[in-house]
């Protein structure tokens, strides 16, 4: 189960990477297509003012043309007919032919190619002119015919012709521009169309591969939210397993025990009993030896006598005190393991009571010691086991009147408080305390802390501990070597039973 | 006629060591009887049922009994010398064992054991418990024991 929720773990860095980069992806093709759109219009308002700009300029080229022409147009009628109006014709464009000109230039100003040409334009015009004005002011004044003539002249008609060349010559180069131009305008918006193109082909990309992504998402988020809910679902039941399991593996250890200890019982029996029988023999023969002594001593040697006056003595004396220790530690294992078999019945206890009641049971240890016992005012009461509560309380106080600090007078101090569900109740002596290192090792079986000059196996705490753990609870102990200790048990409020299997 | 008869002691008892101090100390209380020595149940029972010289067809018997045997355990054979339509119910049975367990004791009696003797460590109680057995081989002399004659 572990495996999958981390795959979704990382599926989830993965998927957070692909979507910011997706969202980024689409935003730069958004972004794209916006500068392209509008570098295109940018583009084509230039082109198109570009173009305007050449339709000026054709239509001045055309302007300065029909002067020209009108001005011809106007000679020429005087030519012929010699009415005013047609010199008036004449002067009236001829007046018109340098502004338009100057026009012209200044349209072009930008361009060397035009100015050129209209520098050709004004050069043509200037050297075209004169013979135009000489032959109207000839006609003036009355000499008509070498006016005419001087129209005939093909210089000045020449001039004509080629002003209209020079003109044409600058409208293909506008014509030319114009062509520049509409290509430019034209290219611009194709690749604005290539970019709109291909900016959507992406946001589309995009687009499907976030939706496919996202469904994938959310598939294994179902998945794993289903395998979450089924685990939940087990979880109860594998915790019943367990504690089934731990319970049946702890009935399992009692029984072992209870029937170690039985069969160590029974080899034990006989060399107690062998061990007395012995003693028996050894007693006759030490009555014989004192006959021997008395009647006959000539008949015992040093060794006869030294094995039975004292090496078979002392043998029975080492053989009888090992195993009266030796049933004293497998009692010990039996209580032990009988304790843990023993029903649990939970009763509501006074905790003031059940303290008072063991300080009554050693008032008399306390008062010959002179030690002085207080307990708190008001100590949290508790739902519990009362012999097993008793026996625990009973061997911490009867601990700490045991190892009291000879010197100073003996203090002990019972205090409780409720944290929660959890009742802690301390024993605090002024003793002569544990050594760090001794802490844990003081609870475990048969072992010991300190200097060894009380009676004791070993046992006490153990039980003690076995004991707090059947009522689901805790017992340690705070202490300095020479300063005392406090032993603290930690208890449920209300002892709750294991479900039986 | 049947006061005079002796009765015979049967011990079945796996332990051989618990065996012999068990008979010392009888005879040392001065019991004289014959004492037959079972190391498993299903001998003892073959012979506290079948054999033509056991209790059931030959007279009254004193059974001690241990109770962790090495093919069946003791409260089995308690429970079938106490069954009811078993020549031998009235047999005083006195278990013998190293169990001081109270509920184990209790099931004894219930069962129909007459006296129950822990084996202590200490030796000079389990003498004196055994001698006791002296005083108690004596009271069941006396009366009538109509189921010896089978």
């Amino acid at each position: 189960m572990r495996l999958s929720l981390k795959n979704v773990a990382v599926s989830e860095a993965w998927f957070n990477r692909l979507v910011t980069g997706a969202i980024a992806l689409g935003f730069l093709a958004l972004l794209a297509t916006g500068l392209a759109a509008y570098h295109s219009v940018q583009e084509n308002q230039y082109q198109s003012s570009r173009v305007n700009h050449t339709f000026r300029v054709e239509r001045a080229i055309a302007d300065f043309l029909a002067t020209m022409e009108r001005a011809e147009v106007g000679r020429r009628g005087y030519l012929l007919t010699g009415v005013a109006a047609h010199a008036d014709t004449f002067y009236t464009a001829r007046k018109q032919l340098f502004p338009a000109l100057a026009r012209i230039r200044d349209l072009t100003r930008d361009n060397p190619r035009q100015q050129a040409n209209v520098a050709r334009l004004v050069a043509l015009t200037r050297s075209g002119l004169p013979f135009m004005e000489q032959s109207v002011a000839l006609v003036r004044s009355g000499r008509r015919d070498e006016g005419v003539r001087l129209f005939r002249d093909s210089v000045g008609r020449r001039a004509i012709t080629v002003l209209r060349a020079q003109a044409t010559v600058m409208v293909n180069e506008e014509d030319r521009l114009l062509a520049i131009r509409d290509a430019a305008t034209t290219g611009s918006i194709r690749l604005f169309y290539v970019t709109f193109a291909v900016a959507g082909t992406m946001l589309l990309l995009v687009g499907a591969g976030s939706i496919w992504v996202i469904m994938g998402y959310t598939r294994s988020l179902t998945a794993s939210r289903d395998a979450l809910r089924r685990l939940n679902a087990d979880l109860e039941g594998a915790v019943r397993e367990r504690t089934a399991d731990l319970q049946r593996a702890n009935e399992e250890i009692q029984r072992f025990a209870y029937i170690v200890s039985h069969d160590l019982r029974s080899p034990l029996v006989n060399v107690m009993g062998f061990t007395s029988e012995l003693e028996n023999a050894a007693r006759t023969l030490h009555a014989m030896m004192d006959k021997v002594d008395a009647e006959a001593p000539q008949l015992a040697d040093k060794d006869a006598r030294t094995a039975i006056n004292e090496d078979l003595p002392e043998a029975i004396r080492f053989i009888r005190t090992s195993t009266e220790k030796m049933d004293r530690l497998i009692n010990a294992i039996l209580r032990l393991s009988r304790e843990g078999r023993r029903q649990i019945t939970p009763e509501k206890l006074d905790m003031n009571a059940v303290f008072r009641g063991i300080g009554d049971s050693h008032r008399h240890q306390l008062d010959e010691k002179d030690i002085d016992f207080s307990v708190a005012a008001k100590l949290p009461g508790i739902v519990s086991d009362r012999l097993a509560i008793e026996q625990i309380l009973g061997n911490l106080i009867e601990n700490a009147i045991k190892y009291m600090s000879p010197g100073r007078r003996g203090r002990i101090e019972i205090r409780g408080r409720a944290e929660g569900q959890r009742a802690i109740f301390e024993i605090a002596d002024n003793g002569r305390g544990v050594e760090q290192r001794d802490h844990e090792r003081i609870f475990d079986l048969f072992r010991r802390s300190g200097v060894q000059d009380q009676p004791g196996e070993g046992i006490g705490l153990a039980h003690t501990r076995a004991l707090a753990y059947r009522l689901g609870g805790t017992i340690s102990i705070d202490s300095e070597l020479g300063r005392g200790a406090t032993f603290r048990i930690n208890l449920p409020v209300a002892f709750v039973a294991e479900p039986e299997t | 006629m049947n006061n005079h008869q002796p009765v015979n002691i049967i011990m079945i008892e796996d332990d051989e060591g618990h065996a012999r101090l068990i008979e010392k100390n009888v005879r040392r209380a001065g019991i004289s009887n014959d004492i037959r020595h079972f190391r498993d149940g299903t001998s003892a029972l073959e012979y506290l049922h079948e054999a033509p010289d056991g209790p059931t067809h030959n007279g009254p018997a004193l059974i001690l009994l241990d109770l962790n045997l090495p093919d069946m355990s003791g409260t089995d054979i308690l429970s079938r010398i106490k069954a009811d339509g078993n020549p031998l119910k009235r047999t005083p049975v006195v278990v013998l064992t190293t169990t001081d367990d109270k509920i184990e004791i209790q099931r004894c009696y219930d069962l129909g054991c007459n006296v129950y003797i822990t084996k202590p460590v200490n030796y000079e109680s389990f003498a004196d418990a055994i001698r006791q057995l002296g005083l108690f081989l004596s009271v069941i002399q006396v009366p009538d024991l109509p189921e010896a004659h089978g």
